[in-house]
């Protein structure tokens, strides 16, 4: 399952504090799915590309989790401000925070973000969340905010079929 | 002597009102229940694409911030079908004189509704359907247009029914001659 997501779109929040942590729980971490994140940030938000960036980086280091969940928890706050490198920076150790800015500076992750994008038009993304599903050949791409427990029936059946 | 036709203008706007304000109407629901996720098949692959997109819609209606929680899913989920079994009368032509008022209400509702969002400068789509369509002053001027169309329909409906319908009219009077 793919989530191509924007870290300043209010419904990606919603999904990320909602749906995704149950789906992570019970189906992720006892490997039933596969989630990837996909970056897709919309060119109509302002700081969505950095603070991409900045979880990008922050994965590279193994903290995506923290970094992710901050984003998303305080993303009314940066994104009046703009300051997605303090919010990033509150929840990790200096040490830590430093690898993270001279990673986000290196300028080695755009790319990883664009090719993001690129996948993202090639299933003809055109909002965010966008969840593409594969399974058994097939690939199903749903857009919007999906309630945990209709997901939980509609990937049941996805994993039953033969 | 010039006889009156049967296609004089209150005719004409019941008709196009019927054909437009009915067809908007149907698209409108269709879009709603099986836009944009258009995955069909299995069974449950439709059931869950339909789910999402009265999901998506319940999103849109939310966005306005007029309805509390139980009130966003009622619309959600009785709007995209009112809205089609509407268009379907409306083009059917049965029971007008019910049906057009009805319409005419919601299509009311529908302006004032965007009409308060745009004032309000509220950065959201209108919902009216699947696309995203932001509210701006284009989007308040074709709701008023319907929103009239829908209004004059109603009253010449109501005022064709107090008419006997000329080929009558006529019969009768040959019949008296």
């Amino acid at each position: 399952m793919e989530v191509f997501s924007d870290f300043q779109c209010p419904a990606c929040k919603t999904l990320f504090l909602t749906t995704n942590r149950q789906l992570m729980d019970n189906y992720v971490s006892t490997g039933k799915v596969y989630l990837i994140h996909r970056d897709f940030p919309l060119p109509m938000h302002a700081y969505s590309r950095v603070a991409a960036r900045y979880a990008r980086a922050a994965a590279d280091i193994g903290k995506l989790e923290p970094v992710e969940k901050t984003l998303f928890e305080n993303q009314e706050k940066w994104e009046q401000t703009g300051d997605v490198d303090g919010t990033v920076a509150a929840v990790l150790p200096s040490a830590e925070m430093t690898k993270v800015r001279a990673l986000v500076k290196g300028g080695t992750l755009e790319p990883l973000i664009d090719r993001d994008y690129q996948l993202g038009q090639m299933y003809r993304v055109s909002s965010t969340p966008t969840s593409v599903f594969h399974s058994k050949g097939q690939t199903y791409p749903y857009s919007g905010v999906m309630n945990y427990e209709i997901l939980r029936q509609f990937l049941d059946q996805l994993l039953s079929q033969k | 002597m010039m006889q009156s036709s049967p296609w004089n203008l209150r005719r004409a706007v019941i008709w196009i009102g019927r054909l437009f304000l009915g067809g908007i109407f149907i698209y409108a629901g269709y879009s709603k229940i099986f836009l944009p996720n258009t995955n069909f098949w299995p069974f449950f692959i439709l059931k869950f694409s339909i789910t999402m997109n009265i999901s998506h819609f319940a999103d849109q209606v939310a966005a306005f911030k007029m309805l509390p929680p139980w009130g966003v899913q009622f619309v959600a989920n009785t709007l995209p079908f009112a809205e089609i079994i509407l268009g379907l009368l409306f083009l059917i032509g049965w029971r007008l004189r019910i049906w057009a008022p009805v319409l005419t209400v919601i299509m009311l509702g529908f302006f004032g509704v965007v009409l308060r969002a745009y004032l309000l400068h509220m950065d959201i789509n209108c919902g009216c359907f699947a696309t995203p369509e932001p509210i701006g002053l284009r989007k308040v001027l074709e709701d008023a247009a319907l929103s009239v169309l829908a209004l004059l329909m109603t009253v010449f409906v109501f005022m064709e029914a107090r008419q006997a319908h000329p080929w009558t009219a006529r019969e009768t009077t040959r019949a008296q001659v």
